[in-house]
């Protein structure tokens, strides 16, 4: 049985239609526009010049002398990798221990942690300059993936707690009654139920981190010649942002990676979000 | 095997491990976040210009003061609650409204969900970079009315047009967000009570204000909260759309703090205004939650 369109349905479908191709536009100039001269640029920014199309200005910006795209690349995912790492080395035990004592200071503990998602990181930036010099650690990645790994804490602490909040309590206890310890129990028998929530707090993490500006350019600084996709963006594009034959290409290498990512995990991302969000 | 009740010793094991589990997130978490929040809010009483041989001088309330007193710092102020404020409720709105248009779960709705989502996973700050193109003087949309023979637009020259230019960049790229936290809201509606205001013939406006939108509640308290917050910290989008230009009616608190008090070594007074910001967060997560809670009430009086 085939439905027929009514008109509201008909009104709705031309209606999204048309948002999508709003929203589907500044990606399609980015691409088009990254194959042309700034003339051409300038003379038709949105038709496709399959005619002259040429990849120097692709290839100009991946050979910038000023920033390595693919430097930035390996120094972005590093650190999307070791924040995720630390993040959840810290926060699993944590939110385990804190989901399976009732005492008050572990609802105060919790608490105290789940204040942190209300601070907006980026404007403590200015003092956490001085706490990484304090330990000696400010202008490196290491620093700046503690600092990291300090603001994910959070909201990572608090879904794990929600996950493992609803694991039954009986897994413990046969797990202590066979002898194991907490480690053992978290390593053996929760680690492994927890792999949904882990893959959701990855993918949310390091999109959060692969796209973060302020805390790279405050706490690297270009002293360090350490450049992340964002960073190095910054640096390739900032001075020169008429000459549009190096914006365009740059800006396209910059987002390539992650939009591939995001179009083939799109499913994964989109209901990852939704599930971290609902947990609360 | 020892199956008797839990011996003293291994209690005490287990509270020595309990404590080593928690203590790496404790550590962490304190030195790198709540220990800047707390400096922020000691240097916001001081004059410090950051030389590590220099002591921060004690000044009491003179940076919340100058801060209060100075046209420059008040107007970022005013920048950044408008972005808030503003792009919060437009956020929302649209995320709202497109929610309910792509609810039911079909190819075209699947699309369209990852069409309106995809600019999340674009840095702030190649979002700005990529808008400037399109809406700068020379940029794209310019040349496009050129060629049709109209005056250009002053998206971003003009005081006035470049703040909303700029709430418009950031909507579009954030509102993708809300949008999935809405649609997974919507799943939770029950179907039933849906069914039932169908079958007492209520209009679509009347089963989304008795049904949907109470049932909403606390996804809209999740969805507003996070991006309130999320847009009282504008930086990135400030730093590569418009510079905080022209005349600083772009330029947000978060903007002021980073890129003039503090390479002007006003520490001081970037953590007073940074200061201002945790407070406004916190205000503005606490508002919402009383609200909430204060509707729930009436709901529960009325049910």
């Amino acid at each position: 049985m085939k439905k027929t369109l009514t008109s509201a349905a008909t009104v709705r479908v031309a209606f999204v239609s048309l948002v999508s191709l709003g929203m589907l536009v500044p990606m399609y100039l980015l691409v088009v526009n990254a194959f042309k001269s700034q003339q051409e640029i300038l003379a038709n920014p949105f038709s496709p010049s399959f005619g002259t199309a040429t990849f120097q200005y692709l290839t100009d910006a991946w050979n910038n002398p000023d920033f390595s795209i693919l430097k930035g690349y390996g120094v972005t995912i590093a650190l999307v990798l070791c924040v995720n790492a630390l993040a959840m080395a810290v926060c699993a035990p944590a939110a385990y221990v804190l989901a399976r004592t009732s005492k008050p200071i572990s609802r105060l503990l919790l608490f105290f942690f789940i204040a942190g998602m209300f601070i907006p990181t980026q404007v403590i930036l200015v003092p956490v300059i001085f706490v990484l010099r304090g330990i000696g650690l400010m202008g490196t990645l290491p620093g700046l993936i503690l600092f990291m790994t300090a603001t994910t804490i959070p909201f990572t602490l608090f879904v794990f707690f929600g996950y493992i909040r609803v694991l039954p309590r009986s897994l413990d206890e046969a797990a202590a009654i066979d002898g194991a310890g907490r480690y053992r129990t978290l390593w053996r028998i929760i680690l492994p139920l927890m792999r949904p929530i882990v893959a959701t707090v990855f993918i949310l993490n390091s999109l959060s981190v692969w796209n973060d500006f302020a805390s790279p350019q405050m706490i690297l600084g270009p002293g360090s010649g350490v450049y992340t996709v964002t960073t190095g963006v910054y640096a390739a594009v900032g001075q020169y942002s008429t000459d549009y034959t190096k914006v365009f290409p740059t800006l396209l290498l910059a987002v390539i990676p992650i939009l591939v990512i995001f179009v083939v995990m799109q499913r994964h991302i989109m209901s990852g979000l939704a599930a971290g969000a609902v947990k609360g | 095997m020892e199956r008797t009740s839990v011996s003293k010793p291994r209690a005490w094991r287990d509270l020595g491990a309990r404590v080593s589990m928690v203590v790496p997130a404790v550590l962490v978490y304190v030195a790198l976040l709540v220990v800047p929040v707390i400096y922020a809010i000691y240097y916001s009483f001081t004059e410090y210009n950051g030389f590590p041989h220099r002591v921060p001088e004690f000044i009491g309330l003179d940076n919340y003061r100058t801060m209060f007193g100075s046209d420059d710092i008040t107007g970022t102020m005013v920048v950044t609650a408008v972005v808030a404020v503003v792009g919060a409720v437009a956020v929302n709105l649209a995320a709202l409204g497109l929610a309910l248009l792509l609810q039911r779960t079909n190819r075209f709705n699947t699309f369209g969900r990852v069409v309106m989502f995809y600019p999340h996973v674009l840095s702030a700050l190649v979002v700005g970079f990529l808008w400037q193109a399109i809406l700068g003087p020379q940029g794209v949309v310019n040349t496009m009315l050129e060629k049709v023979g109209t005056d250009s637009l002053p998206f971003l020259s003009d005081p006035d047009w470049a703040l909303w230019s700029m709430i418009l960049v950031i909507v579009w790229s954030l509102f993708g967000v809300q949008l999935i936290l809405y649609l997974a809201g919507l799943q939770a509606v029950p179907a039933d009570l849906l069914e039932a205001a169908r079958i007492d013939g209520a209009s679509p406006w009347q089963t989304f204000r008795a049904v949907t939108w109470p049932s909403l509640a606390s996804t809209v308290t999740v969805a507003v909260i996070t991006s309130g917050i999320s847009l009282l910290k504008t930086y990135d989008v400030v730093v590569s759309l418009t510079g905080s230009g022209p005349a600083g009616s772009t330029k947000t608190l978060a903007y002021s703090i980073l890129a003039v008090s503090f390479p002007q070594r006003d520490i001081g007074l970037a953590s007073a205004q940074a200061v201002l910001l945790i407070v406004a967060a916190a205000v503005l997560a606490i508002t919402v939650l009383v609200l909430r809670r204060r509707a729930e009430d009436d709901a529960e009086s009325i049910g």
